[in-house]
Order: C-alpha cells, then sequence, then structure tokens
C-alpha cells in the first residue's frame, strides 16, 4: 500500500545555480562550519601572527580601551587584551578537543556494551548511569576540580571522563532500538554473530547521529571548560583561558570595562554557535535519512 | 493509576539508593574519607582516629556504607569547618533562596515557551516560525557567564536599574519584597533567556508534530475552529513531553545556576558550592552533590506524576 | 437535484518541491444519490484519497482544485472557508483508516462524539452527551453508558472504528466519506465494519463515498462502483454489473490479482505505477495494459456505455474473458520427505515493567504447538492478529526463547549454542512484511543480497558480483540494481531482494511473515507468483503466516488456524475450506473473499 514515489530531482544546471543552491539549502550547515572554522583560525593559526606577548605587562597603559596600539585595550595589569584572547584561545581548544573525543569514545563504548550485553548488565549499567545522569556534569566536575592538580593532562581528563554519559545512553538506547529493526534479525538468521552485527549494521545506521551528537559535545565540552575557568576551577594561572579572562573583566565590572567582557563572551558564544549549528545542520541533512 | 505511582516511586527509590551510594564513593574519595564528612574538618587528627576506630571507619568497607546510611537517615549531613556549622542547618537557608530563584524562573520559562513553541508550531515553515527558530539557535549557544555579564554591565553599571549582587539590601535591617524582586531581576533573566531558548524549541517541535496527526484532520472534518482544535485538542497533548522535559532539565538550569549565583553573589546552593570547591570544604561539598542529585530524582517524579495526570494511557502501561 | 453528491471534471494538483503544482487527479466525475454507496476504488497513488478530501476542503496547503463540487444542489467550490466549515460534519461527516490515530488519545469517546454536535448545533452539554449515547448504541458498541467516559486506548480496533462511525454520524450527514476504514483491520471485524455502513446507509438514506484499495472488500454491500488509476477513471457504473463483466483491462486485472478462494492462478499486472510528473499521454494503463494497440497511446479514450457500467478504453473485454474458477482440486495427500518438525512449542513472554524489569505473569503467547513440514511443502498459518502467528514463526526461527523442540532434518535445535547454532540457523530464512525495514538503508543492494555469501566464509570480489547478478536475476529484478541504495526501489522490488537474500544463503526451510501485506495488490499478485514458483522449482519448504486466508489458501498445501495462541485446525487446504471442522475457522472462511463463480 505505501508504494512510495521518488520525486524527480530537479537541480538548476548553472554551477553558479547550482552552488548558491548548495549553500541556501545547507545555510544553517555552511554558517556553523564557517564560524567553527573562524573559532579553530583564532584558536591556533591567528597566535602566529600576531606577535605580541600576551603576559607583557604595560603598567602605565593599564584599563586603556581599544586603540591602534592595543586593538582591544588592555586588561587592568596593563596586558594587551588581544593577545590574551589569542593565548586563552588556544589554552580552551587544546584542552577542550581532546576531552571531547575522549568522552566520545567512552560514551560509544559504554553504550554499546550495554546495548548489546545481556539483559542484567544493561540494567546495572543503565541504573548507574540514571544516577550519574541525576548530578549536573558542572556538579560532578566542580567536585572532581576541587580534588585534583589541575593542568591540561588532568583538564583533559576529567571532562572527558565525566561529560560521556548522555552519549552513552543514546547509544545505548539507539543500539537497543535498532537491535530489534527486522534487518539486523535477518543478518543473526543468516548467521552474523555480536560484533559482525555491531560493526556492519549498528555503527553504520547510527553513524549521523553519532556524527552529530560529536559535534554537539565538542560545544559542551567547550562550554564546560570555560564555565570551570570562569569559577576559577579550570585553566591556572599564569595561563589564561577565555572564562577566566571574563571572570577577571567581572571583578571590576563597576569600571565599565566593556572591551574586556564583550570579546571573550563573543568567542565562547561563537565556539557554542558553530556546534550547535554544524550540529544542527547536519542534522537537518540526516534527520529524516537513518 | 495507583500502579503506576507504586512503580514510580519504587523505580525512584532504587535511584535514589544509588545515587547514595555513588556519593559515599565520591565522599571516599576526598582527603579524610567520610569521617571528616561527619565530624568535619574541625577535627583533629587524633579525634579522627578515634571516631574512626569508634565508628569502625577501619572497619570493612560494608560497615563504613552501613554508618554512611545511618547519619543520612539521621539527618546528620557533616560539619562545615569554613562556616563553622552543622551542614544540615546551614544548608537549609542556601537551598531556601536556591529554590525561589529556580521556581520563578522556570514557571516564567514555561510560560514564554508555550507562547512562543504554539506561535512556532501554527506557522511552522513560514517566517514567523523561522525567525523564533533563529532566535532559539543563537540563545541556546549563549553562555550564561556571558548572559549575566552582559546584563550586569547594562542594566546594573551603565544603566543602573538592578542591584548587580546579593539577595537583598543588606543595608535594611526589614528589607522589603521589593528589594527581593530586585535582586532577582537580573539571574532569573538570564536563565529565563537560556531556558526558553531549549523549552520553546521543544514545545514548538511538539506542537507541530501534534498538528500534523491525524486526529487533528478528524477534527478539522467535524468543521471544529482551528483555535478550538489548538487549544481543546492539541495543547494538552503537546505539552507532556514539556513537562517531561522540564523534569529532565533540573540538572541543566542547575548548571547554569551555579554560574549565575557567582556573578550576582546570589547565596544559594550553587554558590555554597562553588565557595566551598575554592576553599574545599568538603562536607559541605559533598552533601550539595547529595541534594542536587535527589532533587533530580524529585523533579523527575514529579513529571512523571503530572504526566501521569495528563495522559490516560499513562495509568494502564 | 436527488444527487447527494456530484462531481464534474474534478482536477487536484498538489504541490510538489520546488517544480510547482503537479496534477494528482484529472478530471473526475461522479454522482451519489441518497442512500447510495458508491466505492472508490484504486491503488495507492490512484488520487482516490485525494478526491475525497477535496469534497471536504481538507487537502494539503497549496492545493488546486477545480471543477465543480455539489452537494445536494449547493456549490461547495464556492463557499469561503466559513461556510465551508459549517458543512463539514453536520452535512458531511468522515470516517478515517487507522482509528487508533485518527482519535484524540487524551480526551473521552464522549467528548470526541458530542463535538460534532456542539459546534454545529450547540444547545446543552447534557442534550449532547445524551446524542452520544444514543449514537454508540446505534453503532453497536456494548453497554454504552458506561464507556461514555473511556479513552481511545480502552477499545479494540473494531469498536474504535465503530466510535469514529459514531462521530461521523453525530450531526446525521447527508453524505458519509468513509476512507479506507476497514484497512488495518482483521477480516472478521472489517466485515462487521463494512455491514455496520451499509447498514447504516440504508436507515439514514445517507449517501456513501467509499474509498478503498481492495475490490473484495465492497463488493457484497456497494450498489455503484468507480475504478480510478494514475489520477484518472477508468471504469464506472452498476457494482453488479462490474463484478460480473468487468470490460477495462486494468479492472478486470485489478479483480484478478486479488487473492480470493479458490483462484488457482493470480494475474501479474507488469511495470509500475507511472509518477505523477511522467503520466503517459494516452490511455494511462496502456504500458501495462497485455492488449495494448498503438492507438491507445493517442488520445486519453473517451467513457464507452455498455449495460450498467462505462469504461475508457477503445478495445474492451468481452463478455466471460476473465474470473478463472477452478474446482479446489489440489492433489491431496501427496507424500513430502520430512523437514521440520514441531513439538510441543511454547512461549510465554516476560512482561516489561517492575523493579528490575520482571514483569507479573501473562498468559503464554504460544501453547503445545505441534506440526510438521515436508520438502517443498508449503504450511498457511492463518490467525488474526494477537493469534501469536508472528511469534511462532520467530521461535521456528530460533529468535526467541521458547520451550519444547524445533527439530531440522531429526536434529534438535533447541540444545546448540555458538558456531553450530549459527550453522543451523542458517538453513531457515526469513521473509519479513516490511520489506524497507528488513534493509539496513546505508548498505547497497548489491552488499544486502551478498551479505549470506561473505558471511558463508571467504568470496572473491568477482565470483560476488557474478552471484549477486544471478540472484537479482531469478527474483526478476535487473542486476543494475545492486549499486543503488534500498530508498530508491519500491515497496514491490524491495521485497524480491528480501527474497534474494533469504535465496542467496540457500536455505531449506523459509519463513514467509505477511510477506504482502504491505504491497499493493498487483504487486502482491506478483510477489506470490514468484514465490510460488520458487518453491516448486528448488523444493524450498515454506512457512506462510497471514491473516489473509485467501492468500494462504492460493500458496499452501496445508493450513493451520491459530487461535488464542493454538492450533484451533490443521487440515489440506482443500479439506479445510470444504469441510472446516472448527467454528472459527468457518468464520474466517466466510469472511474471506470469495469467487463470484465459486461456490462451496
Amino acid at each position: 500500500m505505501s508504494e512510495q514515489i521518488i520525486p524527480a530531482q530537479g537541480l538548476p544546471a548553472a554551477p553558479l545555480g547550482r552552488w548558491v543552491a548548495w549553500v541556501t539549502q545547507r545555510s544553517t550547515l555552511v554558517a556553523g562550519l564557517a564560524i567553527a572554522g573562524l573559532i579553530l583560525f583564532i584558536g591556533f593559526v591567528a597566535p602566529f601572527l600576531y606577535p605580541p606577548d600576551p603576559f607583557a605587562i604595560h603598567p602605565d597603559h593599564a584599563l586603556q580601551a581599544p586603540s591602534w596600539a592595543f586593538p582591544l585595550g588592555t586588561d587592568e595589569l596593563g596586558r594587551d587584551e588581544l593577545a590574551l584572547l589569542l593565548s586563552g584561545g588556544f589554552a580552551t581548544l587544546v584542552v577542550a578537543l581532546p576531552a571531547a573525543a575522549v568522552a566520545f569514545v567512552v560514551g560509544i563504548a559504554y553504550g554499546l556494551t550495554a546495548g548489546l550485553g545481556p539483559a542484567w548488565a544493561d540494567r546495572v549499567m543503565m541504573r548507574l548511569l540514571d544516577a550519574i545522569l541525576a548530578l549536573p556534569s558542572l556538579v560532578i566536575l566542580i567536585f572532581f576540580a576541587s580534588l585534583v592538580t589541575l593542568n591540561n593532562t588532568s583538564l583533559i581528563l576529567l571532562l572527558g571522563l565525566i561529560s560521556w554519559p548522555g552519549l552513552a545512553r543514546l547509544v545505548r538506547n539507539e543500539t537497543r532500538a535498532q537491535r530489534g529493526r527486522d534487518f539486523v534479525l535477518a543478518a543473526e538468521q543468516l548467521g552474523g554473530g555480536r560484533f559482525y552485527i555491531a560493526r556492519m549494521h549498528l555503527v553504520r545506521v547510527m553513524a549521523p547521529v553519532l556524527v552529530v551528537n560529536g559535534t554537539f559535545m565538542i560545544g559542551d565540552s567547550i562550554f564546560a571548560l570555560s564555565a570551570l575557568s570562569f569559577l576559577g576551577l579550570g585553566v591556572q594561572p599564569p595561563q589564561v583561558s577565555w572564562g577566566s579572562l571574563l571572570e577577571s573583566a567581572l571583578d571590576i565590572i563597576a569600571l565599565d570595562p566593556w572591551w574586556l567582557i564583550l570579546p571573550p563572551g563573543l568567542l565562547v558564544f561563537g565556539a557554542l554557535l558553530a556546534a550547535s549549528l554544524t550540529g544542527q545542520g547536519l542534522l537537518q541533512r540526516w534527520g529524516n535519512g537513518r | 493509576m495507583i500502579r503506576m505511582i507504586t512503580t514510580r516511586l519504587a523505580s525512584s527509590s532504587l535511584s535514589i539508593v544509588i545515587l547514595v551510594t555513588l556519593v559515599f564513593v565520591m565522599a571516599h574519595l576526598t582527603p579524610g574519607g567520610p569521617a571528616y564528612s561527619i565530624l568535619g574538618m574541625k577535627a583533629t587528627a587524633s579525634s579522627v582516629a578515634q571516631l574512626n576506630a569508634r565508628l569502625g571507619l577501619d572497619a570493612p568497607l560494608w560497615k563504613q556504607y552501613a554508618i554512611w546510611w545511618w547519619h543520612l537517615l539521621h539527618g546528620q549531613l557533616g560539619y562545615s569547618y569554613l562556616l563553622n556549622r552543622p551542614v544540615g542547618q546551614l544548608l537549609w537557608q542556601y537551598e531556601r533562596n536556591t529554590l525561589v530563584f529556580y521556581i520563578s524562573a522556570i514557571v516564567i520559562s514555561t510560560a514564554l515557551s508555550i507562547g512562543l513553541g504554539l506561535l512556532q508550531g501554527v506557522y511552522y515553515g513560514r517566517w514567523p516560525a523561522k525567525l523564533i527558530g533563529a532566535l532559539q539557535l543563537g540563545f541556546y549557544a549563549l553562555p550564561p557567564f556571558f548572559v549575566a555579564a552582559m546584563l550586569v554591565l547594562w542594566f546594573a553599571v551603565q544603566l543602573p536599574l538592578f542591584p548587580a549582587s546579593g539577595i537583598t539590601d543588606l543595608r535594611a535591617v526589614h528589607p522589603s519584597i521589593g528589594s527581593y524582586i530586585a535582586h532577582l531581576a537580573l539571574p532569573v533573566t538570564t536563565i529565563t533567556l537560556l531556558t526558553v531558548a531549549s523549552l520553546s524549541r521543544y514545545f514548538g517541535e511538539a506542537v507541530r508534530e501534534e498538528l500534523g496527526k491525524d486526529y487533528v484532520r478528524t477534527a478539522m472534518a467535524k468543521g471544529v475552529r482551528f483555535p478550538s482544535i489548538l487549544f481543546g485538542h492539541v495543547l494538552r497533548n503537546a505539552l507532556r513531553p514539556l513537562v517531561t522535559m522540564i523534569g529532565l532539565s533540573f540538572p541543566y538550569i542547575f548548571t547554569g545556576g551555579v554560574i549565575v549565583e557567582s556573578v550576582f553573589n546570589y547565596p544559594g546552593l550553587g554558590w555554597l558550592m562553588w565557595r566551598s570547591a575554592l576553599s574545599q570544604d568538603y562536607p559541605v561539598l559533598i552533601a550539595i552533590v547529595l541534594i542536587i542529585g535527589l532533587l533530580t530524582v524529585l523533579g523527575n517524579l514529579l513529571a512523571d506524576l503530572v504526566n501521569g495526570l495528563l495522559d490516560p494511557r499513562a495509568s494502564y502501561e | 437535484m436527488s444527487d447527494v453528491l456530484k462531481l464534474e471534471n474534478l482536477s487536484v494538483s498538489l504541490p510538489r518541491g520546488r517544480a510547482g503544482n503537479v496534477a494528482i487527479l484529472d478530471e473526475l466525475n461522479l454522482t451519489i444519490g441518497a442512500g447510495e454507496m458508491l466505492a472508490l476504488v484504486g491503488e495507492s497513488g490512484s488520487g482516490k484519497t485525494i478526491a475525497a478530501l477535496s469534497v471536504m476542503r481538507l487537502l494539503p496547503r497549496g492545493a488546486r482544485v477545480q471543477g465543480s463540487i455539489q452537494l445536494a444542489g449547493t456549490e461547495l467550490t464556492a463557499l469561503d472557508d466559513r461556510a465551508m466549515r459549517g458543512v463539514r460534519g453536520r452535512d458531511v461527516g468522515m470516517v478515517f483508516q487507522n482509528p487508533l490515530a485518527a482519535l484524540n488519545p487524551s480526551r473521552t469517546v464522549a467528548a470526541q462524539i458530542q463535538e460534532a454536535w456542539r459546534v454545529h448545533q450547540g444547545g446543552s452539554i447534557r442534550a449532547a452527551r445524551a446524542r452520544a449515547l444514543d449514537l454508540m448504541g446505534e453503532v453497536g458498541i456494548p453497554q454504552p453508558a458506561q464507556r461514555l467516559d473511556d479513552y481511545p486506548h480502552q477499545f479494540s480496533g473494531g469498536m474504535r472504528q465503530r466510535v469514529m462511525i459514531a462521530m461521523a454520524l453525530a450531526c446525521a450527514p447527508k453524505l458519509l466519506i468513509a476512507d479506507e476504514p476497514t484497512t488495518g483491520l482483521d477480516p472478521l471485524i472489517a466485515r462487521q465494519i463494512m455491514q455496520l455502513i451499509a447498514k447504516l446507509r440504508r436507515e439514514h438514506a445517507m449517501g456513501v463515498l467509499f474509498v478503498t484499495h481492495d475490490l473484495s472488500v465492497v463488493e457484497e454491500h456497494a450498489d455503484a462502483i468507480h475504478v480510478l488509476y494514475a489520477g484518472r477513471s477508468v471504469e464506472f457504473g452498476s457494482a453488479r454489473q462490474f463484478f460480473a463483466h468487468p470490460r477495462h483491462p486494468y479492472s478486470a486485472a485489478l479483480l484478478n490479482s486479488v487473492a480470493r478462494l479458490g483462484q488457482t492462478r493470480l494475474q501479474n499486472i507488469p511495470g509500475q505505477l507511472p509518477e505523477p510528473e511522467a503520466r503517459p499521454a494516452g490511455c494511462r494503463f496502456a504500458p501495462r495494459c497485455a492488449y495494448h494497440q498503438p492507438a491507445c497511446d493517442a488520445a486519453y479514450p473517451a467513457f464507452v456505455a455498455n449495460g450498467g457500467t462505462a469504461a475508457a478504453c477503445l478495445f474492451p473485454l468481452p463478455a466471460g474473458s476473465v474470473l478463472h474458477a477452478a474446482p479446489l482440486a489440489k492433489p491431496a495427500g501427496r507424500n513430502y520427505a520430512p523437514q521440520l518438525e514441531v513439538q510441543d512449542l511454547s512461549v510465554r513472554y516476560a512482561g516489561a515493567g517492575g523493579w528490575l524489569g520482571t514483569g507479573g505473569k501473562q498468559p503464554p503467547t504460544l501453547q503445545d504447538v505441534a506440526f510438521s513440514l515436508g520438502k517443498g511443502e508449503c504450511l498457511g498459518v492463518v490467525g488474526e492478529s494477537g493469534s501469536g502467528k508472528s511469534t511462532l514463526g520467530r521461535a521456528v526461527l530460533q529468535m526467541i526463547p521458547y520451550g519444547g523442540h524445533v527439530l531440522l532434518d531429526g536434529h534438535d535445535l533447541a540444545g546448540l549454542r555458538g558456531p553450530k547454532r549459527r550453522a543451523q540457523r542458517r538453513r531457515l530464512q526469513v521473509v519479513f512484511q516490511d520489506p524497507r525495514e528488513s534493509m539496513n538503508p546505508r548498505l547497497r543492494i548489491g552488499d544486502i543480497v551478498a551479505e549470506p555469501l561473505r558471511l558463508q566464509g571467504r568470496i572473491s570480489q568477482a565470483e560476488t558480483r557474478r552471484r549477486v547478478a544471478a540472484l537479482l536475476g531469478r527474483v526478476g529484478l535487473n542486476p543494475e540494481l545492486a549499486l543503488r541504495l534500498p530508498s530508491s526501489v519500491s515497496g514491490g522490488q524491495a521485497q524480491r531482494i528480501a527474497i534474494a537474500r533469504a535465496l542467496a544463503a540457500e536455505p531449506e526451510v523459509i519463513v514467509l511473515d505477511e510477506p504482502t501485506s504491505a504491497l499493493d495488490v498487483s504487486t502482491q499478485a506478483m510477489l506470490l507468483n514468484l514465490l510460488k514458483d520458487l518453491g516448486q522449482s528448488d523444493a524450498l519448504s515454506y512457512i506462510l503466516i497471514s491473516h489473509d486466508f485467501a492468500v494462504v489458501s492460493y500458496m499452501a498445501d496445508r493450513i493451520a488456524v491459530l487461535n488464542a495462541g493454538r492450533i484451533v485446525e490443521m487440515n489440506e487446504t482443500a479439506r479445510l475450506i470444504e469441510a472446516p471442522q472448527h467454528r472459527y475457522t468457518a468464520a474466517l472462511i466466510e469472511a474471506a473473499p470469495q469467487l463470484r463463480s465459486y461456490s462451496r
């Protein structure tokens, strides 16, 4: 009864027109990737293009608004704010990106194990997950951050080993849902083992979901690190990060230093927006395709 | 209905047991272990050793675990060496402040989300919905510390309309209700802006989905006017996922709450947690972690019970 | 002016992406008198539902309607939206397919039945409630007073459809539109709903526009028939005349592709329905027609009236050229070498819920089922939904835990573990109901068919490609499909691919779990014929699970009737149909579509 009729694809023939159509159809995705490119440029390339030392102190130029000498002004110690922002970008991304990767791998491993394992193991693992998810990840992060010595390695592990439960639950639920689908049953009937099913079928059908959520996790990781740094429990002095720059500006907010608040805030916003738009864009493209 | 409530309660109790166990493990990781959590850091090394011997904290783990439970059930949450008071007493006033803050934020965001979501669902695919959708994506990506900082900069520093810090006017002996509200204005606005972005998007999706269902076409075939369809048929069904989402969003709100409370020096649980973490006041930290977890479990339970009232099917499943 | 509904040159086009509007329905003319039931028949994509929705003006946004729609003399296309809302529910009532979705889950049935009355007649809630109570009694809901405040999920499928009908009748409409109201219901229930609608139209002198894809459903009760193909009517007229002598080749093919008791061969309709953008200029059925002549392609043929019907065909079929009935004379007592033995099979599902998901006790889904299957034999398993027929298939396939024994070639499968178990399971293959669900949407068709070959052991690329092409050829598909994704083929093609995959494992037994119920009738006929031929040429043993008695009787050598988890009767097909021993079997046979000329 549900003989689907596939509409003919009618793309404009001219290359420019086709390109425009491609972009407008994916405006969310394109915008997300463009901002992501900009953020990566700021974090990893721009520090080499802008030579001033971020930690050089100019006491007679303290707390100055943007000028030719200091494009984004100076902080209360007279440090070059633009140089600080670029250095803080590197410090943020160099922790947040690997941490997201760790969480991604742990989350998938945990979710697949629960989803494919025997029923009792699944129940135990999911109950544990529910309890962990009852605690906001920032709360767990604050707790453990107060216990350990904070440096890049410990921060990567801390963020990575605490941010995976959401993905794990998603992967487990997807695995359970996909496992009961007819094509998986058919593969089992053909003699496919558990590992074969996971590799050949589950991971393939879940790939879009994984990529989309991996993208969201990068945003979450950047947010978590910035929030921790903002609370003084993340990237530690003398290193700076976007979160800690904003925090130190807040201490002197009564002096109206807008140039110290707007740029780091906008950069974190940009990074989160990039992840969110890219993820949403991918979701729009793939949402119905699985 | 009663069967649903009992199963749900049983399931929540189990979650709480696991949660308490989890926090026990976390307490074990703190320097000094649970002995400090009970006795407080004021205890000297010898009194800790004494207590350990008396309470059997050098005893096997299961015995320590039993003692942990015994103290929790008697409301003994430890002693804060920093604030020099038992944690149980201390927490209540912070918890009250936090609940006032969150509940006002949740009520306002729910009302706004329902309005925006209805618009978005009804105008799906046309410019009002697209505009709302773009705003949601933007606001969703705003970090709470940035929003809070900008609100302080604009409405407390550049335009001194609202106080930037505290819960009430410190100079007044009997602060007025108005003073409380003025102090809540900016923190509540911050959390509301962030919560509305995700809740309204979620509710808008739910409205759109419900509007596409067959029963809406049935109602149209009966000659029912569109507003009656929207409010008489669709709204109730679309509210169910929203209620679940509000129940689940407690951890998310708390994440923003810690940051907002720290920016505005609002004396709530989040602020206390932040100060305790910085000064390594573990008994307080552990107690707050536990309370946050319990509040989340209770929030989910409450959402499920409300949905049980909204959905006649829930009582049969 | 006694016509309740009169459609004149009704054409509808719907928006399709950036391409603009595409014509879905062209120049439909029909009339329905008071107390008359007209069946609008067509396969999916014929435009029949669009025709029904355009009467109600419930088309998707952007639809364009041309022509005239007159309801008891009033031109509906001239009404503004407000006036049209006054017509809906008051002058025209509508019953939809799938009542569970068409009813609001969170409002009581009383509230939903009385809503139309309250909207159009106003008045007190008490009066509206009394009206709802009357209606529920009239449509045959037992103890209506106690059920007024129940919710839709508390009713069975058939009772829900009765609620839908009560709702449509609330304001005593002049016209009832029923859009596939029996689809998805068990045959016995579908028959009751059909009888109810037929009875109500007589009692209320109400016109009925009955939209369906299944000719056999309306055969007994329709007064008039109107057949649509690819957006145009091909034949219409008196139902009696039509069923006795269909004159358009498409009508005849449609009639002959529905499985009926007593049929020896189903007619294939080759080819596929043209897409709305690519409909032929001449007769739209011409490319698939067995009687195709060059003249057919020139222009859409005019209607030729003859007796009580008219067909849009240049070469209408002469009388008596269709509907071959043959006595059910299958070779009885054929001896098969035993292949599969099922002994004392019981399945009990553990319910979900409880603290750790250990639910309470439930009645067993299957109890003490026993049968044997010979080599090359086809055993049909018939039952309604909930009878446990799919569970039986899954237990035989070793997909779920069960009690009892399943013996393949005399070896018990129950105790096997690991590679041994996998090797034995391969010998039992399966074809599922929904062909799209049975294929990984991200794998190419070639890889899907090659999956069993690769799982069997190392095999070269070239050899794989050769064997995949051969398998696709065997199920009647172009080997070039191997490079495409499953989403780009039709449902019928997808089901053939699923069969090719099952064949690739070289199985001895194939479980066919409702293999055709997700397909259009013409596709269904083709698939059943394919399975029948493969079964004979390869000596495959089938277990065919279906709710459709006629489909099973067409394929099976023996039939087992399953009710509430037990086999109530099992016998050779011809004997079972001629002399059913169990009341339940007799009722199922009574409800199954029959050939007119075939009598027991």
